[in-house]
This record gives structure tokens, C-alpha cells and sequence, in this order.
């Protein structure tokens, strides 16, 4: 374990540590834009320069390594210096179109320019045109300009989703990223080249234009796209969500996440949300129609009942709703609905799994407490023969994982009572008649609980905003099915969005949170 | 003291060029001798002959050998035959007119550093060497000089042309071996160096053709004769191509530590006829330029340049007469790196840019006279702070040309026109 010295300071760090790592453990702050902890080091911005004692010239500190008794500092004039007309030279041929730039309140050139830059600029030549809007493939658009030539987006795609799409083309201040002849990047990993863009050249497709990133407020959580749990932070203000980025969990997803689970914000947001719980064709608030459904549960106790449960909820929803199960209306027969039964124990050997639920482990282990062994076969055979008459189902929240819903719906449909918890819309099952109960969820992001991955490691999740305010988690839905009562009362109707303080209203949605607030110029 | 040919003493022989006058002139006679050598006596003998990379670093080639490891990992030989530099030509003439003298030396450095895998990495353009030095392989291969059991010494080693697309930085020896392996000729970071981890990550030596060559000349008579040329610090001779006003311009082998204007009057017949002496850049374009007072006291060796501020570099002189424009020429040069960088460090990429942008804004008589600072701060900034030397070679000649000739730059921002040719940039050039 080497220890050097940097600004004055002794640091111990890992053996074989670069100066910008060692960097990091000392709190010392450092400019930079290639170097990315994820990636390989480029050592080609030349902004993170040092001096070390004895060294005439100043180093890159990414790729110059720590050796014992060295002494680094980066506070003196001729680093300050350098680091100036390094920005300098990243600026004279970069446009300024901050105000209309996506990444304007999270760019790396203006918070660095902002700490060390030069503010005497001395460029009075024409900068050089480059390519914009440039469709670089299905997610991402490129504005060649604003690019910094960075190569971290390069590097991701050779090194990380190793699909080589993109590459560094011509030379001098003519040079541009762009995709190697007709191969578009289009990969399952494509939006980790804009969360690392340091500028606003890369931009998603998905975000871009819809907030200005000052209005949006960030919550950490984890992905509930695939077995992985990745973990996330949220972005959203009333409108709802609109992105999400990966968090680096070294034991994880490391800096990284798929493009599919970043689309996990749209079944969250409102237009995609079942609002009203129904009861025999009657819509009610939430609440009141899962303790409506309580009549039927205990008229029909015993084995009459199934619970069917989807793998996308929390360790404790499951602890409760199957305990209640169990427990009050005594039954066992409790099934474990799997979805791409095909793909589920394969992986893309990067993050990806084939298991596309966020906590099969957990949904498992609380069965296997619970000493349940039931079979979807015997509540087929169940359903067939009529000895199962009322189906309780805790759909699941993210429905593109399962193509096999409306089948499933069809089976399930046949019993005397059917009591459908999810939280998003689904045609098919708005369409049901009869004795059927539809109670609307909370998702992920709504709730706090416990994921457990397919290593078998325990992530908590945290609420992080509330969208749809009346749905409800499984666990208050256990209590409701129970008859018991919640803390807040549930015979309230269903209150209307355009009454809802918390929500911004449909026809102003388009505009921004700003705009709502002090109304139209 | 005059030319000494030590390396092109038989150039003038067209028939030099084939196995058979090659060899009549004693070609590959120092291979047998070489391949019953212990490879490390080898490498002790090209250290002690002091010699020194004659590709423009100059750094000690016997040192360079001495730095791959022993473990006997595979190890490439690549000759570096890209020679981009302006101003640059020697090594093309020993392509076209002793391709075997390439080739023996390589063989013999391929068994002192134990490659079994050589290529000539020669730059696109130079069509005529490639043709030279493909047929002069083929006759090595039918001979048995080259592939498996070379003499029957149990030594193999095969070599190939390598031809590439056209950039300068591919004569930078790590931009070089990025091209090699298919990609875009970009330098790659130091450390790890080529020797440790080059072409293919594997250990890998690149030398230039000149280098290559000497290394069978120190083998033969050994390193005391070859140290008999030269200085202490500089031993044996040197290629130098001479381009310019001079009245013969070409290349010339002297000793290192020949006087510079001897072998600009003596060698290459001195000015045009009329014309007086203005400058000389020394060693190729990326060198500091010396005024006539300065070449006055120059010799051609690396600490004698080193001591007037400028360097040996590739041995390319390039000679200006008080005809010249250093304006126009600084302008030349400017484009030239603008339009050569590999645009992957961003001093680089954007400083030979905006020097480029600045000095022509000068030359088409927009300048300011603030411009002549800016041209020292931006190259300045540009010296020493990038992965290659490309910066270094765009920033050297704009500090040595606006210090050194600044009366000509004010004077062309003032009056928008040249001080020597007394027109414009557009009358100059159209």
C-alpha cells in the first residue's frame, strides 16, 4: 500500500493506483473528462494534470501510477495554468448554445470552466461546423459539435457493450464520433454513452427536450427490470417520471444498466396507471374495492382459494399477503406465476438476465417458509374441476416482461371470483365482467421494501415519490382483503386527478413545472 | 572532412539493388557471421557502437533492445518506413536503391532481439520503394535468407510490407503500430512502451531504416570502427536530406558533428546563385528553425543542435535563402500539423487548429498584433502536454519562427503583406 503525499496531505491508496484515483480517496478535487472509472484511461482530454516533485514537466495524473513517498499537487499557478488553456482548447470550437442544450445543468464543461476555467477568452477565429442531430441509431442523437472528443463513448462501446459501433473518425479539429459504415448504434446497452458523454452530444432520444434537469427531482431505488437489480436513480417532479440512470454498486451492475430497464419509468407514470379499483363492475377508490372483495374471500375460505403472485413485488408484500393467506383464510394454495419460462435462467453476460422480475428469490423464500409446494398444475386442474373458485392474482407491474398475460388472464378468468391487483391499465382485464375485483397498485417507486437478486443479495428500496396517491401496496391490500382496516379510510371516492393537489394538470403536463407555477408570459 | 560513405558507399550502382550486385558488393556476408553470434553479444556490440535512432528521437538503440523482457514472449521487429516529415527523404533512397541492406539488417536485429516476425511499415505514397522492397524480399525468401532455417542456422524470421493509408502520425512509433493492427493511426499511451507491449500487446521493437541498416555495418567491422565516425556523443554517420535553396539539394551521409554550412557549401554547392543564407531548419520541419548566424556555428550531431536550441530530428534540413517568407512558411508548416493531427488530445487537436486559423488570418491580412503573442502562448501550451510529439512539432516551429523572424510578423500585420516579397498571400500563392 504506497502513501504519497498530495497537496500537502499523506495518502495511503491501493497498490498499482493511478494519481487521479488516489485522487479520489483524498477528497482532492481534479479536473477531467476521458477518465472514467468504468472504462480504460485514454489520457486524452489533458486536463488532469499534476506536478510531481522532481518531474520537470507536469503529468496526466489517469495514467501516471502512485509510487511510494511521490509528491503530487495540482493547486499550484503552472497546473492552474494548464488546466486553463486545456479548457480553452475544449471550448474554441465548442458552440454556445447552452440555453437550448439538453445537457445544460449537468454538462462537465461548464462546471468545470466554471472551477478552473480562463475567463479571458482569446479565440476570435471562426470555429469549425460539424454534423448535427445526427440519428446515431434507435436512442441516441449526436451533436457533433458540442462533442469534446473525449472518447468515452468509443471506449463503452469497445470495452463494456462490445458491439463497436462507434469509433473516432477524420483528424485534427475536423475529427467526429460517429458509427462505423451502416451499423447503427443499436445495442442493449446504447443510453450508458449518454449518461458518460461529459457534454451535451449525446442525448437520448427518450429525454430529450422533455425537462430542463433543474426541474426534476432524483431518488435512489432499484431497477426492477430483470433479476439484476440495478441500482437506479429515479428522476421526477409532479408531471411524474422521466429517466432513469444507473448508480455505481460495484457488487451490482457497476456503473452500468440496460436500456430496458430505464424504460421501468413509463408503467410508473399516471397515463399508464389503473386509478380506480373496481368491484363487480362498480368503480370505487382502491381501498374500498379490496375490503369489497373481503365479503367474497371469507365466504369462500379454504382451499376454495388461490393466490396467485407475480415475482415483481417486495420481500415484506409477500411476508404479508401470503401470512394473510395462510394464516387468515387458510389456505396453501398459493402459485408462483413465471413468466419467459424459456429465457428465464439465461444472461447476456453483462447485467442482463433472462429472469425478468426484480425478486423471484424473495417471492421463493417466503413460500418456502411458508412450506408452499403448490404447482401451477394444481390450480389448473384446480380451476378445471371447479374445487377453486376464487382467484386473488398480484398481477405484474411491469407487463411488457410477460407476453403470456392475456393467456394467463383467459385461465384465471374462469373462476367464480376473480380478484386482480396491478398497477398498470390492461385492456383485456378492464374488460372483464362478473364477479371480478380490480385493485390498483403501487409500483417500485412508490413504496419501501426489500428486492432480493439472483445472487441472493438483499436490496432495500425506498419511496421515492407517489404517483398514484389512492393505489395500494400488497401489503395494505392483504389487510383489506382480511377486512381489516388501514390507518387512513378507504371509503373514500375516487378523487378526480384535477383535484389531486399533488398533480399537475393534464393540459398543462407538455409544460414545464416552471411554467405551470407562474403561469403563461 | 566530407562525405564518408559508410551506408551508401554502392547507391550510385543500379544493379545494387538485386540479390546478386548486393551481394557482389559483399552483401549478406555478415549475416552468417552475425547468426553465429550469441543474440546478447549482438545487442552488446550495437550499444557499444553508440548507436542512436535515426528516425528523429535519437534515442540509443542498443538501450531500446535491452528493455524487452526476458521471459521469450513472442516479439515483433517493425521497421518504421513512413518517413512523413516534410523535408524527409533519406530513408526512401536506401528503399529504392539497397532494399537488401534494409533486409540483412533487420535479419540480424530479428535474431539479436529473438522476433521471428519483421514488417516494413512504409508510408501509402512512396509506391516505388514498396515495388523495391517486395521484390528484393522475394529474391531474400528464394535464397533462403528469409523464413524458416535461415542459412541453416535454425533461425526463422519472416517479413512482410506493410503499406499505410497516409498520416504522419504513423511514423510515431506507437501511432504506427496502432495502424499496423488495422486501426486509425492514433499514438497510444507511454507506458506501457512498444517493448514491453506493442503490436498485438506483445513486446515489439520499431527502429527506422537507417538505424536498421547501420546494424549490420556495426556487426561486421564492430563497434569501434563504426564509433571512429562521429562524436562521442553522436558516433558514426548520418543521413541527411537536404531540400530547399541550396544549388544541389538530396541526400548526403556525413560523419555526425559535420559543420552544417560545410555541408551546405561544400556537399550541396552552397545557395542559388545570388541568394544569401536566411535559415536552416536542421531536422525536419518539426525542428526549430536557426537564423544564418546561428547555422554559423551549428554542427550536425545531437548535443551541438541540442546546445543552440534546436535538434537533429529525421537529419532532413530544409535550407531558406533571404527569398523566403518565414510568414508563408510558418503558415505552410502550420497547415501542414492542422491537418496531420491525429485529433485525439485536445492541445493537439485544437491548438494546430487554431495556430493554423491565426496564422492565416495573418497571411490574408486580417491579423492583429496581439495575434503574434497568442501564436507564442497557444504553442506554448501545446509543448509537452500531449500523448505524442505531434504537438510539440506543430508549437516548435511557430515559437522558433515568431521569436526569431518577428520583424517580418509585424510587419505583415501591419501592412498586410509580406516584408520580403512585399505582396500579399493571395499575389504570393495565386
Amino acid at each position: 500500500m504506497p502513501k504519497c503525499t498530495i497537496n500537502g496531505k499523506e495518502v495511503e491508496v491501493k497498490e498499482g493506483s493511478s494519481i487521479i484515483e488516489a485522487m479520489q480517496v483524498s477528497g482532492d478535487r481534479i479536473a477531467h473528462y476521458c477518465w472514467h472509472p468504468g472504462l480504460s484511461v485514454a489520457g486524452v482530454c489533458r486536463l488532469c494534470v499534476v506536478e510531481i516533485e522532481g518531474n520537470p514537466r507536469v503529468q496526466i495524473a489517469c495514467n501516471t501510477m502512485v509510487t511510494e513517498g511521490m509528491k503530487i499537487n495540482n493547486t499550484s499557478e503552472k497546473v492552474k495554468d494548464t488546466v486553463k488553456w486545456g479548457l480553452d482548447f475544449h471550448l474554441i470550437n465548442h458552440p454556445l448554445d447552452c440555453p437550448i442544450c439538453d445537457q445544460a445543468g449537468e454538462c462537465g464543461l461548464q462546471d468545470q470552466y466554471m472551477e478552473y476555467g480562463k475567463y479571458d477568452p482569446e479565440m476570435a477565429e471562426a470555429k469549425v461546423k460539424k454534423h448535427k442531430v445526427v440519428d446515431l441509431g434507435p436512442t441516441v442523437v449526436l451533436d457533433s459539435e458540442r462533442c469534446i472528443l473525449c472518447s468515452r463513448c468509443v471506449r463503452f462501446t469497445e470495452e463494456v457493450s462490445k458491439t463497436n459501433e462507434l469509433g473516432l473518425f477524420n483528424r485534427g479539429d475536423r475529427t467526429e464520433i460517429g458509427t462505423h459504415d451502416g451499423m447503427p448504434l443499436d445495442n442493449k446497452y446504447s443510453l450508458n454513452t449518454v449518461d458518460i458523454c461529459p457534454v451535451g452530444a449525446l442525448t437520448s432520444k427518450d429525454f430529450r427536450f422533455r425537462q430542463r434537469v433543474w426541474y426534476l427531482k432524483d431518488g435512489d431505488s432499484v431497477c426492477n427490470g430483470c433479476s439484476t437489480g440495478c441500482n437506479i436513480k429515479v428522476y421526477y417532479n409532479k408531471e411524474g417520471l422521466f429517466r432513469i440512470k444507473p448508480v455505481y454498486n460495484e457488487q451490482v451492475n457497476g456503473h452500468w444498466m440496460c436500456d430496458s430497464g430505464r424504460n421501468a419509468y413509463k408503467f410508473v407514470n399516471r397515463d399508464a396507471r389503473l386509478l380506480k379499483g373496481v368491484a363487480r363492475g362498480v368503480e370505487m377508490a382502491p381501498g374500498a374495492a379490496a375490503k369489497n372483495a373481503n365479503e367474497v374471500l371469507k365466504n369462500t375460505a379454504g382451499d376454495a382459494i388461490a393466490l396467485v403472485l407475480t415475482a415483481q413485488y417486495t420481500l415484506e408484500e409477500y411476508e404479508a399477503i401470503i401470512k394473510t393467506f395462510v394464516e387468515e383464510f387458510k389456505t396453501k394454495k398459493v402459485f408462483f406465476w413465471i413468466n419467459n419460462k424459456e429465457t428465464f435462467d439465461s444472461f447476456d453476460g453483462l447485467l442482463s438476465r433472462g429472469d425478468k422480475n426484480p425478486n423471484t428469490k424473495g417471492l421463493l423464500k417466503v413460500m418456502e417458509k411458508h412450506g408452499i409446494t403448490a404447482t401451477w398444475n394444481d390450480l389448473s386442474a384446480g380451476l378445471a374441476n371447479g374445487s377453486i373458485k376464487t382467484v386473488v392474482v398480484a398481477g405484474p407491474e411491469n407487463q411488457v416482461v410477460f407476453p403470456e398475460y392475456n393467456e394467463r388472464l383467459k385461465e384465471l378468468s374462469k373462476a367464480q371470483n376473480l380478484i386482480w391487483m396491478q398497477s398498470g391499465k390492461n385492456e383485456a382485464l378492464s374488460a372483464l365482467t362478473g364477479n371480478v375485483w380490480i385493485i390498483p397498485m403501487k409500483t417500485f417507486v412508490e413504496k419501501d421494501g426489500t428486492f432480493i437478486n439472483y445472487s441472493g443479495l438483499e436490496q432495500k428500496i425506498k419511496k421515492v415519490t407517489t404517483v398514484v396517491s389512492e393505489a395500494l401496496t400488497l401489503t395494505e391490500a392483504a389487510l383489506l382483503l382480511a377486512g381489516k382496516n388501514l390507518a387512513m379510510p378507504m371509503t373514500a371516492p375516487f378523487m378526480p386527478t384535477n383535484q389531486r393537489p399533488d398533480q399537475v394538470e393534464l393540459e398543462h403536463r407538455k409544460k414545464n413545472e416552471f411554467v405551470f407555477r407562474r403561469g403563461s408570459l | 572532412m566530407a562525405e564518408t560513405k559508410v551506408l551508401t558507399e554502392f547507391y550510385h550502382l543500379p544493379e545494387y539493388q538485386t540479390l546478386a550486385g548486393y551481394k557482389a558488393k559483399g552483401g549478406y556476408e555478415t549475416l552468417p557471421k552475425a547468426l553465429k553470434m550469441q543474440p546478447q553479444a549482438i545487442i552488446d556490440e550495437v550499444k557499444a557502437s553508440g548507436l542512436r535512432g535515426r528516425g528523429g528521437a535519437g534515442f540509443p538503440t542498443g538501450m531500446k533492445w535491452g528493455f524487452l523482457p526476458k521471459n521469450g514472449e513472442p516479439r515483433y521487429l517493425l521497421c518504421n518506413a513512413d518517413e512523413g516529415e516534410p523535408g524527409t527523404f533519406k530513408d526512401r533512397m536506401m528503399m529504392e536503391r539497397a532494399p537488401h541492406q534494409l533486409i540483412e539488417g533487420m535479419i540480424i536485429s530479428a535474431f539479436a532481439v529473438g522476433s521471428h516476425k519483421g514488417y516494413i511499415y512504409v508510408r501509402g505514397e512512396y509506391v516505388f520503394p514498396i515495388e523495391c522492397l517486395n521484390k528484393a524480399i522475394k529474391e531474400a525468401y528464394d535464397a533462403g535468407l528469409l523464413g524458416k532455417n535461415i542459412l541453416g542456422s535454425g533461425f526463422d524470421f519472416d517479413l512482410d510490407v506493410y503499406r499505410g493509408a497516409g498520416a504522419y502520425i504513423c511514423g510515431e512509433e506507437t501511432g504506427m503500430i496502432s495502424s499496423l493492427e488495422g486501426l486509425k493511426g492514433q499514438p497510444k499511451l507511454k507506458p506501457p512502451f512498444p517493448a514491453v507491449q506493442g503490436y498485438l500487446r506483445k513486446p515489439t521493437i520499431v527502429n527506422n531504416v537507417e538505424t536498421l541498416a547501420a546494424v549490420t555495418y556495426i556487426v561486421k567491422d564492430g563497434a569501434q570502427t563504426y564509433r571512429k565516425h562521429g562524436t562521442e556523443k553522436s558516433a558514426g554517420t548520418k543521413l541527411f536530406s537536404v531540400s530547399g535553396n541550396v544549388a544541389k539539394p538530396g541526400n548526403y551521409e556525413v560523419p555526425l558533428g559535420y559543420p552544417l554550412l560545410d555541408l551546405i557549401n561544400k556537399e550541396c554547392g552552397g545557395m542559388k546563385p545570388g541568394r544569401k543564407l536566411k535559415a536552416i531548419i536542421p531536422g525536419g520541419s518539426s525542428a526549430p528553425v536557426l537564423t544564418a548566424e546561428e547555422c554559423a556555428k551549428a554542427n550536425l550531431d545531437y548535443e551541438s543542435l541540442a546546445g543552440l536550441g534546436t535538434m537533429l530530428g529525421s537529419g532532413a534540413v530544409i535550407v531558406m535563402d533571404d527569398s523566403q517568407c518565414m510568414v508563408d512558411m510558418l503558415g505552410v508548416l502550420t497547415h501542414f500539423y492542422a491537418h496531420e493531427s491525429c485529433g485525439q488530445c485536445t492541445p493537439c487537436r485544437e491548438g494546430t487548429g487554431w495556430l493554423n486559423k491565426i496564422l492565416h488570418s495573418i497571411l490574408e491580412g486580417r491579423g492583429r498584433l496581439q495575434d503574434i503573442d497568442l501564436l507564442v502562448k497557444v504553442a506554448d501550451n501545446m509543448k509537452g502536454k500531449t500523448i505524442c510529439a505531434l504537438s510539440d512539432a506543430a508549437a516548435l516551429p511557430v515559437l522558433s519562427f515568431v521569436t526569431k523572424f518577428r520583424d517580418e510578423f509585424e510587419f505583415y500585420v501591419r501592412e498586410g503583406r509580406s516584408k520580403v516579397k512585399g505582396t500579399t498571400y493571395a499575389e504570393m500563392h495565386h
